[in-house]
């Protein structure tokens, strides 16, 4: 078993991962730092590695525990994967941040399943016994990290397929997938004496299409949809001229979290402008916005025919002798239909010789008076 | 015989039973204070009166549980105390009070549960609000905006910070916001407490019984100077606040020349304008003098001081602008009589110059902010909260001389 320095330093190891871990996910690009405490894991790791195999220098412990008819030990994958860890390691020092985490991912996963494989071969002379021995130790570590690895496998692919394929197809591959997993596990409920080869090769099969899928759709890149809609500003539309694209997210707009809070809802009535602040009842032609606040209003269409609401909220000066007008707007909405806007004015509106207003292009003499504190 | 109980008998032990034990008597008798302002057992209003109505008897039903369930825990301790006597049999369980002690906290709680939804229903309502005001909150500091509200006498937007003012028995709706963190109003003799959050607007309904000063706390942890963000919400009869009104809808006039209020003018162009506005403030050559705050300040606002001595209060709610006798005065006096002692504002007699020069002489040393020229790198060079300005006890002579003009 353990002696007593190897878990000294087995326990100053995890302290050190520990800390590791959690630099890496507060201090922020801070490569010197994990560099440094990564190097102290590892050489703490190595003299319990060290105390563990020479039984803390106690000849006699070592002496019972490596019986001279021990069977031979196979050969170890582990060492490979330690080095190879170490390797990867240095390459991301002077690539990328992710190269390096891969390297102290596969150097820890190595180093650990080496010093548990070397410890329980030397625990008795009965292999099969080591091996359960080991068993107990290490499969609570590797199970759950394999099955999110083998899950990792599954769902990046596939979800590059998806994010591939059109709309349409991407239903139908989702259809087509789900009813194949479906069948299969039906198949394999009813006929439990089905060869294991069968099912391996199966399981096999579809993990390599899915995997073969996902670097094909990792290829072909996102669909024209999701590269566009990526590439719009879905809430704060700069311009107010030509809309965008046919693939503006209106849905986004339509969840609870943004539509529960609107600060005032505007309408367009029959031609005319007017505003309904949440609390009070009667509709009001002033407002009052709070500066430097993401705000957002809830426009409504009940008008006849397209019509877009526009704010207008002041100057900035862009360069000497150069302003800009600041306005935002939402996009032209048929009657019936409504559509969030949500907008930050830095500037109180007492600084502005323009007064701050919504107002709907192409209608004159209606507007909203936007006081800004 | 010997005793069933033991007395420690080191010294160190000693120490500290006496030191729990102090800590605890402490901690009992504090719930006897008279002058505990953020009592939540003490509501002033119909809102906070529906949390009471519900926390008495939930608090009576716990007390009662908690009371039966350690008398419970107490007795089987000291029944089945180690004697050396061997160990019971083990039995697998008692269905029918494992059951009736599933099914009874059940019961407890579900009629709890049911009051509980009633109230929060009721103090969610908005649909009879009478008036509206706009409550944002930055580190560490309160702004109160009060919409066009003509009824209210209200014809052009009130802004102020420190102190809300609300006529009494008026349904008052805050419209909450917050510029950069999560903060969280609470007046606890008006209403329970609600998170305002950055671009979201949540609504919470005050309303005061009678003319008086209420106070209240941020209760989320916002940061540096969370403990010292504090309000207070002032009520006003109805012909009190209508003047109230009136005052804030006028500008800041200019002291006479020659003063050295006209002196600490110039002072406050030079320096404080660039986050507070005053309004009405004109600059040598007779344009607006216009605050900056988005270009100085991380949250983008600072409090306007347009109106700074009708407010007993400054930095936040944290330090008083009337000396203590005038302050205990304004506080102590009968409601009828409240609103005429607020009304009259901070008088140069009542003036606490002892806090505010201390303020305008290095304000980080008061209130702990981020406000170190040189540890701005994180904020793009922007202070959370008010620098040291630097101010010789010249200049501070003389804004404290234009401060005590703005009425």
């Amino acid at each position: 078993m353990f002696t007593n320095g190897s878990k000294y330093l087995i326990g100053v190891t995890g302290f050190s991962a520990v800390v590791l871990v959690v630099y890496i996910a507060l201090v922020d690009g801070a490569v010197g730092g994990a560099v440094a405490l990564a190097s102290i894991m590892l050489a703490v790791g190595l003299l319990a590695g060290l105390a563990l195999f020479n039984r803390d220098g106690d000849v006699e412990v070592g002496d019972t525990a490596a019986p001279a008819n021990a069977e031979p030990i196979g050969s170890s994958l582990w060492p490979l994967v330690t080095t190879v860890g170490i390797v990867v390691m240095g390459v991301g020092l002077i690539t990328h941040e992710i190269v390096f985490l891969l390297g102290l991912s596969a150097l820890v996963a190595g180093f650990v399943e080496w010093v548990i494989q070397g410890w329980s071969e030397t625990a008795s002379s009965d292999r099969k016994f080591n091996a359960s021995v080991r068993g107990r130790l290490i499969h609570p570590l590797e199970f759950p990290v394999l099955a999110a690895i083998g899950a990792a496998v599954v769902v990046v692919p596939f979800s590059r397929i998806m994010l591939a394929v059109s709309k349409t197809t991407g239903a139908i591959v989702f259809i087509l997938v789900g009813c194949i997993v479906l069948v299969g596990g039906i198949v394999f409920a009813l006929r439990p004496n089905l060869k294991k080869t069968i099912v391996v090769g199966l399981c096999a099969a579809g993990a390599v299409g899915i995997v073969a899928g996902g670097i094909a759709g990792a290829s072909a890149g996102k669909r024209d949809q999701l590269v566009e809609a990526n590439e719009e500003d879905h809430f704060a539309h700069k311009e107010c001229g030509e809309e965008k694209s046919k693939y503006f997210d209106f849905n986004s707009e339509a969840k609870v979290s943004m539509r529960s809070n609107p600060t005032a809802t505007i309408e367009f009535v029959g031609g005319k402008l007017q505003a309904r602040e949440l609390g009070l009842d009667s509709p009001t032609s002033k407002i009052t916005i709070q500066k430097s606040s993401n705000t957002s209003i809830i426009f409504r269409n009940q008008t006849e025919g397209e019509y877009r609401l526009t704010l207008h909220y002041g100057e900035k000066k862009v360069q000497e002798g150069v302003v800009e007008e600041l306005h935002t707007c939402t996009q032209m909405i048929e009657e019936g239909e409504e559509q969030l806007l949500t907008f930050r004015i830095d500037k109180s509106s007492i600084a502005s010789k323009k007064p701050y207003t919504f107002s709907v292009p192409g209608v004159e003499d209606q507007s909203i008076e936007v006081f800004v504190p | 015989m010997s005793k069933w109980y033991s007395v420690p008998t080191s010294k160190t032990a000693r120490r500290l039973v006496a030191a729990a034990a102090g800590l605890a008597g402490v901690a009992f008798l504090s719930g006897c204070a008279s002058n505990a302002p953020q009592d939540t057992w003490q509501p002033k209003g119909p809102n906070a009166e529906k949390i009471d109505d519900l926390q008495r008897p939930v608090f009576a039903i716990a007390g009662i549980v908690g009371v039966i369930v350690f008398a419970a825990i107490g007795y089987a301790v000291f029944k089945y105390r180690d004697r050396g006597q061997p160990i019971p049999e083990q039995s697998h369980g008692k269905p029918v009070l494992e059951i009736s002690m599933t099914v009874l906290p059940a019961i407890i709680l579900a009629a709890i549960g049911v009051f509980t939804f009633q109230t929060i229903f009721d103090l969610a309502k908005t649909d009879d609000t009478e008036m509206v005001i706009n409550v944002t909150g930055q580190q560490w500091w309160w702004e109160y905006d009060y919409p066009v509200q003509e009824q209210y006498g209200i014809t052009d937007p009130i802004i102020t910070s420190g102190q809300l003012v609300i006529p009494a028995g008026t349904k008052v709706l805050l419209r909450e916001t917050s510029r950069d963190v999560i903060h969280s109003y609470w007046i606890p003799a008006l209403n329970g407490k609600r998170d305002a959050v950055p671009g979201r607007v949540h609504t919470l309904r005050l309303e005061a019984d009678e003319p008086g000063i209420y106070a209240g706390q941020c209760t989320e942890f916002c940061g540096l100077s969370h403990a010292a963000m504090r309000m207070e919400a002032v009520a006003l009869d109805r012909d009190d606040f209508a003047a109230w009104v009136k005052g804030q809808l006028s500008l800041a006039a200019s002291p006479a020349d020659g003063t050295l209020a006209k002196e600490g003018e110039a002072v406050f162009l030079n320096q404080c304008i660039r986050c507070h506005q005053v309004n009405g403030l004109k600059r040598a050559d007779g344009s607006p003098a216009i605050a900056a705050p988005e270009d100085n300040v991380w949250s983008g606002a600072a409090p306007n001081l347009t109106h700074l001595m009708s407010r007993n209060t400054f930095a936040g709610a944290s330090w008083d602008l009337l000396t203590k006798g005038c302050r205990k005065d304004v506080w102590g006096s009968p409601s009828q009589e409240f609103g005429e002692k607020y009304l009259a504002g901070v008088t140069e007699d009542c003036l606490n110059q002892n806090d505010l020069r201390r303020w305008l002489r290095n304000a980080p040393a008061m209130k702990a902010m981020y406000a170190d020229p040189t540890k701005l790198e994180k904020s793009g060079g922007k202070y959370r909260g008010m620098p040291n300005l630097g101010l010789s006890e010249d200049d501070i002579d003389k804004l404290v001389a234009y401060l005590a003009t703005l009425k």
